[in-house]
């Protein structure tokens, strides 16, 4: 089961590239704006999640993860080369978070843009933390970044088999419809592979990167920051 | 053995432990759908239930916790073959020992307004299950580990609609004493009872030792027994397996008898061996009820109940009589509209919300289905459904998620037999109006009886004493001055005589005359001084939570002031009405800024203000075309030009949005279609898709620039756009996705729309949509931002 984790911060320039300003570019009225959702989101966030190790061999078609679940495609399996472990997580801020959002878009469009850039900043957030606190539970093993279904051919179908896997509609609330978006919104699902030899390049760049073929940042023009 | 004789006796039920983990043990593989085993392992099961009635326990949970058709359609089985066989091996093994139950657990998916599962299919998913266990013989039915309220219901409905079974709901909560999604065991405890379940009760989620509170809570909502199965203690942080061992697991439970908890049992992580020790724990013990206090009269939503122990406001402006801004809402469709009320009564003080949707040219119960589920996505309001056609409260009350009050009946026989079973099936309170269809009687006698006969017909029902409000009538005092004392006087009896909770509407006291708000305050106080509990008034009229806010400070229901102070310290309040009745307007201090930089600025704050300001000396439609949409029109331009960005263009459009609000609340006269209204665009976020921010910016930009949107919300059928915009005849439909996976539900729409023949263009918008594959789908347009989406509406409407 997992330790409890809080988010104490979100990362403003993000949040602020999330809403699709360049940081450089913000006022102060706007830079006010995003502090003070920020704030708000923090307090009413409520953040869950839920772990799993599993074995994992290569087959042609992908990744088969011990407990059989077929994860297709070229990219994941590309990703995890090296890998025969991985970590399997979600995570979530709760339905309250959405209902907070959901209020917003009420009554100022520019606080609900402001308060869901938030949440998606601090879900990220939320992740980093996962990521560092499962790293210490393999101490001398190398990580491959965090991959998520949606990122390049890995398909959000298998959302669903993923929350099963972790029981994650009991255990942290968290559930994904019949099109598999998670639910509550403001949620991840990903696969942290844990290899025990050192791997090639990992850096971070929209090249090596499996979520640029829908990037928003790179239609935009721009890049996420990583 | 039968369910009722174990829940009338004096002793201790002892129920099952768990059985995911014992299958786990018994060699289930990581892999293997757990629902299966009875068809799979049927051995296995046999020998856990066995080892369970050995231990002592009298009523088994069949192997059907996920046996929904939405968790085994990965499996490749059915209902029909699964839950037979389950109960038949639980039976098996009871061999009469002990009862069985079904199992019934979530569905797995959420129910909107999380999730975008759709209240009655998950009754429909219920209603299969019990179905399948009344042919197998099971004895009672276990709804447990539900985390959402609604889908409680949907289950409870479910056994009710399906079967004569007693039924056991069981939510799990968190350490803070909550669900998952924030629900509370005091609404769950209204609520459920209210709908007939014969126990309820709290499992897995934590380990005994953290049940107290829970249990407390619970005691002080229901009258109902008590069941608890917590985990074995709390989650080990190190890894798998749970921290309490069996004897402390017994221990800790035999603690609760003192609370008079009737039902205790296991969830995960107990084995025989817990569930046989805590057997010996609770031996020879007898459960006494008698200390439980009467449950207060009290409505509720998921999270906020709300109990009549100090006046409660209802606000009554989701109504359409005399509205014509909301008149064009409802006929439009347009759901938001609905919501800014709600908010804004809710931030005036308002406990409750009074909803009528009533409109003779609209589907009034379509209508109210979607205001009601749209208000409790946003507000955590108990909500008063108000309507005089039964079929309307009925699915109202179906969809609504928590105790409602339901408005209203009358002493007419006809409409008493029509409403009270429906406010008895759904749990609901009720208002009785003291009149019938002789008219509003003249004496208070008269409606003291009305009365009598109301709550005498809902107590036949079984409709709890404290669940019936009576209404005594405002009648209006410029038509019938002495009507005023005699409401007073049998409001006065009714709540001191029959003890019985009132409501009234107060504002018709002083229709057709000056100075209406002070008449309405005073009646209001001195309603309030006759007992009145539940107020339906503006909250936003100062004047009126004014009055509310002293009486509770004058009769010291307010301690220390607390509320008052909060509320008017360091305002200042003038208590005076001039003669003249003109409002007057105050200057604000930045005046200094033009309505454009406002605009351009996106100052939101300041925009409704200065408008006012300026349409004492300018004509509405001068503003708009000179100021705002030029205004609007820099913004956007900035913003292709990338000088500004998408905050920036929002938070202009925000600012125009108030500006726009303050002009049409001056145009009231205008005839519908008049000054040159554009045609509507049609707006969705398509079927699946529940990220709707995109499509909710566009529509605030498009309705600046004037064009009427009918906003169907997000995860809409198609079916439902082509209505809407062959109804409304559209030119123009605007259609989001965010996510791959439901970029089909696009294509479909937009060949549906094809099919139908109807003359109108489609843009198409949304993260991972592109131009090409725009037109690939069949779009005529695809618009990368809000600002391009205002493009294509002039380049097609104009």
């Amino acid at each position: 089961m997992a330790a409890p984790v809080t988010i104490s911060r979100v990362d403003t320039d993000e949040v602020l590239r999330y809403m699709g300003c360049p940081p450089e570019k913000a006022d102060a009225q706007l830079r006010a704006l995003v502090e003070g959702c920020a704030g708000e989101l923090l307090t009413v966030a409520r953040p869950r999640w839920a772990w799993r190790e599993m074995a994992l061999t290569q087959e042609p078609q992908g990744v088969r993860l011990e407990n059989g679940l077929l994860l297709p495609g070229a990219d994941l399996k590309g990703h995890l080369a090296g890998c025969c472990r991985a970590a399997v997580f979600c995570a979530t801020l709760g339905a309250e978070t959405d209902t907070l959002i959901r209020r917003a878009e009420q009554r100022d469009m520019g606080r609900a843009l402001a308060l869901d850039c938030c949440a998606s900043a601090a879900v990220e957030e939320l992740c980093d933390q996962i990521e560092l606190e499962l790293q210490g539970k393999f101490p001398g093993c190398f990580f491959p970044y965090r991959f998520s279904p949606g990122y390049g051919d890995l398909p959000l179908e298998v959302q669903g088999e993923l929350l099963n896997l972790l029981d994650a509609p009991r255990r942290v609330g968290l559930c994904a419809n019949e099109s598999s978006l998670l639910t509550p919104r403001k949620s991840v699902t990903a696969i942290l592979g844990i290899a025990e030899n050192e791997l090639e390049e990992t850096h971070r760049s929209c090249l090596g990167c499996p979520a640029r073929e829908g990037c928003q940042y790179r239609k935009a023009g721009g890049h996420c920051g990583r | 053995m039968d369910v009722e004789a174990l829940l009338r006796g004096k002793n201790p039920v002892i129920l099952d432990g768990g059985m995911g983990t014992m299958l786990q043990a018994k060699g289930l593989k990581l892999g293997e759908y757990p629902e299966l085993a009875a068809l799979e392992h049927p051995d296995w099961v046999k020998e856990i239930h066995r080892a369970y009635v050995e231990a002592g326990a009298q009523i088994l949970c069949a192997n059907t916790f996920g046996a929904n058709r939405e968790k085994l359609r990965r499996t490749g089985k059915t209902v029909e073959e699964v839950i037979p066989a389950s109960i038949a091996l639980a039976k098996e093994a009871a061999a009469g020992r002990a009862l069985v139950a079904l199992d019934m657990g979530p569905t797995g998916q959420l129910l909107e307004p999380t999730g975008s599962l759709d209240f009655e299919t998950a009754v429909d998913i219920f209603a299969q299950e019990v179905r399948a266990a009344v042919k197998a013989g099971a004895d009672l039915v276990m709804i447990e580990t539900m985390t959402d309220l609604q889908e409680c219901r949907a289950a409870l409905l479910a056994v009710k609609e399906n079967s004569d079974l007693p039924v056991m709901v069981s939510l799990t909560y968190e350490e803070r004493g909550r669900t998952f999604l924030g629900h509370a065991p005091a609404a769950a405890a209204l609520t459920l009872e209210g709908m007939g379940a014969d126990v309820i009760g709290v499992n897995c989620s934590l380990g005994p030792r953290e049940m107290p509170p829970l249990v407390e809570e619970l005691r002080r909502w229901t009258t109902l027994p008590i069941s608890i199965k917590p985990n074995a203690g709390l989650p080990d942080p190190g890894g798998a397996g749970y921290d309490i061992t069996p004897e402390e697991f017994a221990a800790a439970m035999g603690e609760l008898t003192k609370l008079g908890v009737k039902c205790y049992g296991g969830c995960c992580g107990t084995t025989p061996e817990y569930i046989a020790l805590l057997k010996q724990a609770l031996e020879g013990r007898t459960i006494r009820e008698s200390e439980r206090g009467p449950i207060p009269a009290a409505v509720c939503s998921p999270n906020t109940v709300v109990p009549m122990d100090r006046v409660r406001v209802i606000g009554e402006r989701i109504n359409p009589t005399g509205k014509k801004l909301m008149k064009e809402a409802l006929r439009r469709g347009d759901v938001d509209f609905m919501l800014g009320q709600a908010l804004e009564q809710m931030e005036a003080g308002a406990d409750i919300l009074d909803v009528n949707v009533g409109l003779p040219e609209i589907d009034e119960g379509e209508m109210m289905v979607r205001v009601v589920k749209a208000l409790q996505g946003v507000t955590d309001a108990p909500l008063q459904l108000d309507s005089t056609r039964p079929e309307v409260l009925e699915k109202a009350l179906r969809v609504y998620c928590g105790k409602a009050i339901v408005n209203s009946v009358n002493g007419d026989r006809e409409t008493m037999e029509a409403i009270l079973p429906l406010v008895k099936k759904y749990g609901a309170a009720v208002v009785g109006l003291t009149l019938d269809k002789q008219g509003i009687p003249k004496t208070t006698q008269e409606r003291m009886d009305i009365a009598q006969r109301i709550l005498d017909t809902a107590l036949s029902y079984g409709i709890r004493r404290e669940d019936v409000y009576i209404d005594c009538l405002t009648l209006t005092v410029s038509a019938e001055q002495e009507g005023a004392a005699q409401t007073l006087e049998a409001l006065r009896r009714v709540h001191s005589e029959l003890g019985l909770k009132t409501v009234l509407g107060v504002s018709n006291i002083s229709f057709g005359l000056p100075a209406r708000p002070l008449i309405n305050q005073n009646f209001l106080t001195m309603a309030m001084t006759c007992g009145l509990d539940l107020p339906i008034i503006n909250p936003n009229m100062g004047e009126m939570m004014a009055a509310v806010r002293s009486y509770h400070l004058l009769m010291n229901i307010d301690k220390e002031a607390r509320d008052f102070i909060a509320a008017y310290g360091g305002a200042t309040i003038s208590t005076s009405i001039t003669s003249g009745g003109g409002q007057q307007v105050t200057a604000p201090g930045a005046g200094e800024r033009s309505l454009s930089q406002i605009v351009e600025s996106g100052l939101r704050g300041e925009a409704g203000e200065c408008t006012r300001k300026l349409l004492d000396t300018a004509d509405p439609m001068t503003i708009v075309d000179d100021i705002l949409i030029p205004a609007l029109d820099k913004v956007g331009a900035d913003f292709e030009a990338g000088r500004v960005f998408l905050p920036q263009l929002i938070q202009s459009a925000g600012a125009a949005q108030a500006a726009f609000e303050v002009i049409r609340q001056t145009m009231p006269a205008q005839p519908e279609g008049a000054g040159g209204e554009k045609a509507p665009i049609v707006l969705a976020t398509v079927k699946g898709d529940i990220h709707d921010i995109g499509k909710n910016i566009v529509k605030v930009l498009l309705e600046n620039y004037g064009y009427p949107v009918i906003d169907l919300g997000k995860d809409v059928d198609p079916e439902e756009v082509v209505r809407a915009a062959e109804k409304h005849h559209a030119p123009l439909v605007g259609l989001s996705a965010l996510m791959t996976t439901t970029l089909h539900s696009m294509e479909q729409t937009i060949a549906l729309l094809r099919k139908a023949n109807l003359p109108c263009k489609v843009v198409v918008g949304g993260a991972v949509l592109t131009a090409e594959y725009a037109k690939q789908i069949g779009a005529d347009f695809y618009a990368k931002d809000a600002k391009q989406s205002v493009d294509v509406a002039r380049q097609v409407i104009g």
